[in-house]
């Protein structure tokens, strides 16, 4: 039970497997449970399943691809299905005054508890930057006022001013725990959002550690999931050149990043997977759980009535306090 | 802390090495702490067909699953757990023992010593007065790492500077780590490990402790490995940002001094090194002084002051700088 092959773009070894079809293009496969025998389906973007007969749990393992590396590691699942629901209904009903009356009403559904594909990527970065530095200083200057009996009098103070001077250097330093989905299923802005996985609690993948659920192949690219991991290493540089600046401010931080010694490695991520129909002719709303830390985040139905009551709620008390106080200021002139 | 002498080369227990920034890998790492890459694993067969497997409990023969409760796969039917190769964050045990050279009787010679030292500000009558309470050997705890750092470094500082106080100043430049001490104690500050630390001899280690009564006391490291590195790697950058405010950045007054490091080859090792902890009493009142175990010469700690003195002192250079004022305005 023992996985150890990666995708190591550094190195550039590339799994062998004969001819590349596109992802998603494969066909579903068909096999025995080898408990009861009875036939099972697996999808083609499917690594796991359970026999819905005798409950046996099957693992498939397929020859990996440059784009369908076997698993490197894999975070196992903590919170159970329970804590899972009870937190989706703790946030739901957490949600801000504007959300649809229905949805904080509806009761979230269960989809799956999942296995998700995500590459794990590091790098080194090499940034040129440049920017204009503040410094602030301190002057002393004169002005003229008018004092309490009207007469004209000079007085000084003093006044911080900011004096901009240029700089230019270079930036290097690890980048490392970027995660990306490798799931068409899940956008990775909503893995971001329930995000951070704790890492230190990873394992090296063993078909053991999925055995009774469901795990998915990843559905996107590698050159895919390294632009998204290329677009969140660029967000850190940005937010590292920020605190690297001196000065008391900055402006016109630019830079120019080179990033290189990179590595994607598959791992495959606890999520539960909610479905919540709150209205008959919505479709319904997916809410992703950190099947780690329980940590919950999805979509929220904002109600426009709510806000045009709001508004002419607010717009109605504007004008009764105009009417108060313009009228009253009427009677008095 | 650069006066320390032959530290044995470290090595990682299975004796690897990190691909991409050579740093040793632990037994139980996963990853490079250091830079992220990826410890290598055993190599498993390449699969060229489809495989279907089923993992069965070896004790019961039933399928096995993962399970929330135990966070392993189990047998739900004997409740048999199979172990699965994890990331282990073990507590920090020590490596190597530094043994004690100097002897309780030196040591006492020298607490004698200091105190006669102690200077003007101390009571006069310290070192006849002072009764010594008591002597303890202590082994404490530090992480003694050598490592080669890319730099990347901006700041502040005076020089260049033009209507504000400072300017800007960036570079890079690479330091060599060799053999430097970090403290992880919980007994000492870190001011009295550092006092100690340049009497030590890194040649002199060995596998246990000696030197010392029976009774002496062997500080334990009370971090797991995670946090030691974070620890160690906090040090390196700040002592990357002394060494560049040093011999790198131009100008006398610095500040918002930052560094980002690019880290090779991070050799880190565990020592118990020797310490007296001697205290004493002076009018009733105890104070501590730490000794170095192997330089009687490096002593620290704290002395009373005599409060005559040290509002006698301050009044009579008031009164001199009066006259003096006196004396030129007079002229």
């Amino acid at each position: 039970m023992s996985t150890s092959d990666q995708a190591n773009l550094n190195q550039g070894r590339q799994p062998p497997g004969g001819p590349q079809r596109e992802l998603g293009e494969e066909d579903a496969l068909s096999i025995a449970c080898q408990s009861c025998g009875a036939e099972l389906v697996v999808a083609s973007n499917i690594r796991s399943t359970v026999c819905p007969y005798c409950a046996s749990p099957s693992i498939v393992e397929r020859p990996p691809t440059p784009n369908r590396p076997d698993p490197t590691f894999v975070v196992g699942f903590v919170r159970d299905h329970q804590q899972a629901t009870n937190a989706v209904k703790e946030w739901i009903t957490s949600r801000h005054m504007f959300v649809r009356s229905d949805f904080k009403r509806a009761s979230p559904e269960l989809t799956r508890g999942v296995y998700l594909p995500a590459y794990l990527y590091s790098a080194i970065s090499d940034s040129q930057y440049s920017a204009e530095i503040g410094e602030n200083y301190t002057e002393t200057e004169t002005y003229t006022t008018t004092d309490s009996n009207g007469k004209s009098v000079t007085k000084t103070r003093t006044v911080t001013k900011t004096e901009y001077r240029s700089l230019q250097g270079r930036h290097e330093g690890y980048l490392i725990d970027i995660v990306v989905s490798a799931s068409r299923g899940v956008a990775n802005d909503a893995l971001g959002a329930i995000e951070p996985f704790d890492l230190r609690a990873m394992r090296r993948y063993e078909a053991g550690m999925i055995a009774g659920w469901i795990a998915e192949e990843p559905s996107r690219t590698v050159d895919e999931c390294m632009r998204l991991s290329h677009d969140e290493a660029m967000q850190i540089i940005q937010r590292k050149l920020q605190g690297f600046m001196p000065g008391d401010s900055h402006r016109n931080l630019r830079h120019r990043t080179n990033l290189h010694d990179e590595m994607v490695h598959l791992i495959l991520l606890p999520i539960w997977s909610f479905a919540l129909r709150y209205a008959d002719d919505q479709p319904p709303l997916k809410i992703l759980v950190n099947g780690q830390t329980g940590r919950v985040n999805g979509e929220v139905p904002i109600s426009y009535g709510k806000i045009a009551l709001a508004v002419a709620a607010v717009l109605l008390v504007v004008l009764i306090l105009f009417l108060l106080f313009g009228g009253a200021a009427g009677l008095a002139n | 802390m650069d006066n320390l002498q032959v530290t044995p080369e470290a090595n990682s227990e299975d004796g690897s090495l990190c691909a991409r920034c050579h740093s040793p890998l632990e037994q139980g790492d996963l990853r490079c702490a250091i830079c992220g890459e990826v410890a290598p694993a055993k190599e498993r067969a390449t699969l060229t067909t489809v495989v279907t497997k089923i993992l069965r409990c070896t004790g019961c023969g039933a399928a096995i699953g993962y399970d929330i409760k135990h966070q392993a796969p189990a047998c739900s039917f004997c409740g048999g757990v199979v172990e699965e190769e994890s990331v282990s964050d073990p507590m920090e045990q020590t490596e190597m023992f530094l043994p004690f050279t100097v002897t309780e009787q030196q040591a006492q010679r020298a607490l004698k010593q200091w105190l006669a030292n102690q200077g003007w500000s101390r009571p006069s009558d310290l070192a006849s007065t002072a009764t010594f309470a008591g002597l303890k050997p202590l082994w404490w705890v530090g992480w003694v790492f050598h490592a080669e750092a890319q730099v990347s470094w901006a700041a502040d500082s005076d020089a260049g500077s033009r209507r504000s106080s400072w300017a800007p100043h960036s570079g890079q430049t690479t330091l060599q780590f060799n053999r430097v001490l970090v403290s992880a104690s919980r007994g000492l500050t870190n001011q009295e490990a550092n006092a100690i630390t340049p009497g030590m001899n890194l040649q002199t280690a060995q596998s246990g402790p000696g030197g010392a009564r029976a009774d002496a006391i062997i500080e334990q490291f009370d971090v797991q490995r995670s946090q030691a590195r974070r620890e160690v790697i906090a040090a390196i950058e700040r002592l990357s940002a002394e060494s560049v405010q040093r011999t790198e950045i131009p100008g006398r007054k610095f500040r918002n001094v930052a560094v980002s490091l690019v880290l090779r080859g991070l050799h880190t090792q565990r020592y118990a090194l020797p310490a007296y902890v001697i205290a004493y009493r002076y009018k009733e009142q105890l104070y501590r002084v730490v000794i170095c175990g192997q330089d009687a010469k490096l002593v620290i700690g704290k002395a009373p002051r005599s409060l005559m003195k040290t509002v006698v002192l301050p009044i009579v250079i008031v009164i001199v700088i009066a006259l003096i004022f006196l004396l030129f305005s007079a002229f």
